[in-house]
């Protein structure tokens, strides 16, 4: 288990020790984290890590196979009136495609006792007032997702839990996206958002958590993982197998992409080493990258992910 | 739990489901109606026109179609909530699974006596008009009432059974298919052909309820009214034990 720099504080989400398996395989291994109010909580890992698992333990919808998941030391099913503490947008197929958008907030509404006018309130909130009466059979997977978010809002909620919300969102609806949950968090809110890719929550989150097959592998803030970013190449070569053989030789890690090789050395290192071995290059550029960086930490965790996810986690 | 319930009643009227499914049953009805009383003339058949007991039966008889929209809209109450995924908003809502299911009974059996009215309305209607003008005997005996108050209670228990199928089966297709292959061939074969195990079948059980033996050529085959009744509490009872069982430890993925 990683030690934690941040202590635990009243309004914060607070998992200890949360464990899952499913039969022999360990979905969720002893994970244990915070996240705390005003900041927007980062939760990335390749797809199957264990996000979701994790998010469904802290909502009381998986039940641990051991540790504990609490807000302000409580968990989930003890809490009072749950909506108007949490809010939480788990996937965009949550809505019965023959109810309108309106008539899905106001059964959820009506469950949890809240104000008549809060469906109308959050749907003008995330901009979905002109779609109220639509069913949401004919939704665009962003508007759906928009749909979600009014609905974990409909409680106004101090803690807001986001699984993958950029998910189906165009550039437009992903910046209006990051603007709101920033948002959020600068009204005091604790926002935990899951992401399988860092450039997503790049310019959002203030705290980021790794988890890799499982395990929570980094807990730190953006700032101290950006200043460890360290310095990589993108190169083109018309003769990648030997170029690979000869970092392979140096001691370099990289990874092949669709323009060719994403090489964790600096640009003067690989020009040389290029040249050394009489490899010709079209193209050598430096980046300083911290999605880079996040594909070291997952590759340093989980060898295995190393082609499969570094990949899936790039598009 | 009020709220609950409320909401579980919004989730029902706000989707096409439910009034496609209550119309398609009320014009099934009619059909089933229209074969329970003989033709003015027609050789032995199972009730006679001139039966008092005639009315009772053809009603009661109506039925059939109506307990499968039950157990139907019971069951998808429930898989719809996993097949479109709004169990996670439900359950963030309450996460005290228990009192959801106990609101899905409870808004279930409240629909029940609205389509139960609606589907009698139409039954007693069109039976009487029908045995009236073939001049048969339409009154309304004892045994027309005890029929229709067994109507208002197996409707509703079947409402409480399908949404404790839904919550034990979970996936849509298979529990409507798995209800509609039980209703109408399981128990339509198995019954008439080996009553001696056949008649303690939840269908069979409602048939005797509904006293309506004679008119499927099951006389005497059937236990007693009061059995009948019994051992569908029994059926009923046992459902909502194993949901109540299941639904608190089953994850949510």
């Amino acid at each position: 288990m990683l030690r934690l720099e941040r202590q635990p504080v009243t309004g914060a989400v607070e998992l200890r020790g949360l464990t899952k398996s499913f039969g022999d395989v360990r979905a969720v291994d002893d994970v244990s984290a915070v996240a705390v109010p005003g900041e927007v909580t980062a939760f990335l890992g390749p797809n199957g890590a264990g996000k979701t698992t994790t998010l469904r333990m802290l909502l009381g919808l998986v039940a641990p196979s051991s540790g504990t998941a609490t807000f302000n030391g409580r968990r989930y099913d003890e809490l009072q009136d749950p909506v108007r503490q949490v809010g939480a947008v788990l996937e965009a197929s949550g809505c019965h495609p023959g109810r309108t958008a309106l008539d899905h907030l106001r059964v959820l509404a009506t469950a949890a006792r809240l104000p008549k006018d809060a469906p109308e309130r959050v749907l003008a909130e995330t901009g979905l007032a002109a779609d109220a009466r639509r069913r949401v059979g004919e939704f665009s997977l962003g508007m759906r997702q928009r749909l979600g978010l009014a609905a974990a809002m409909l409680g106004d909620p101090a803690v807001l839990v986001l699984d993958e919300p950029t998910n189906g969102l165009d550039p437009e609806g992903v910046r209006w996206l990051r603007g709101y949950v920033r948002r959020l968090a600068d009204e005091g809110r604790t926002v935990l958002v899951s992401s399988h890719a860092l450039s997503e929550v790049e310019q959002t989150a203030d705290h980021v958590l790794v988890i890799v097959k499982g395990r929570l592998v980094r807990s730190s803030s953006l700032a101290a993982l950006r200043a460890e970013a360290g310095v990589g190449s993108r190169v083109r070569t018309p003769d990648p197998d030997r170029l690979c053989a000869a970092l392979d030789t140096a001691g370099h890690t990289y990874r092949r992409t669709d323009e060719g090789l994403a090489v964790d050395a600096t640009p003067e290192q690989v020009g040389e080493l290029a040249a050394a071995h009489g490899v010709v290059l079209h193209g050598l550029v430096g980046t300083a990258d911290l999605e880079q960086a996040f594909f070291r930490l997952i590759q340093e965790s989980d060898p295995a992910e190393r082609l499969a996810s570094a990949e899936g986690a790039l598009q | 739990m009020k709220a609950l319930v409320h909401s579980e009643l919004l989730k029902l009227r706000s989707t096409r489901t439910t009034a496609g499914l209550l119309l398609a049953t009320l014009a099934l009805e009619a059909l089933t109606v229209t074969v329970s009383v003989p033709e003015a003339g027609a050789e032995n058949p199972p009730v006679s026109l001139d039966d008092p007991s005639l009315l009772a039966v053809a009603v009661g008889n109506s039925f059939g179609v109506p307990l499968v929209l039950m157990v139907l809209l019971g069951g998808i109450a429930f898989t719809q909530e996993f097949r479109y995924g709004t169990a996670t908003p439900t359950y963030l809502v309450e996460p005290r699974r228990t009192r959801v299911l106990v609101a899905k009974w409870l808004s279930q059996a409240l629909s029940s006596v609205v389509i139960t009215t609606a589907t009698l309305a139409l039954s007693v209607t069109f039976a009487i008009a029908l045995i009236r003008s073939r001049d048969g005997d339409a009154t309304t005996g004892a045994q027309f009432w005890q029929m229709v108050a067994a109507g208002f209670a197996v409707m509703a228990a079947y409402g409480v059974i399908g949404v404790a199928i839904g919550a034990l089966v979970r996936n849509q297709i298979a529990a409507v298919v798995g209800v509609l292959v039980w209703m109408l061939a399981v128990e339509q074969i198995v019954i008439p052909a080996y009553p001696a195990v056949g008649r303690w079948m939840p269908g069979a059980a409602t048939w005797a309820l509904l006293q309506i033996g004679p008119s499927i050529s099951l006389d005497g085959k059937l236990l007693s009214a009061s059995a009948g009744g019994v051992v569908l509490v029994g059926y009923t009872a046992a459902a909502v034990a194993l949901a109540l069982l299941v639904t608190p430890k089953r994850d949510v993925l």
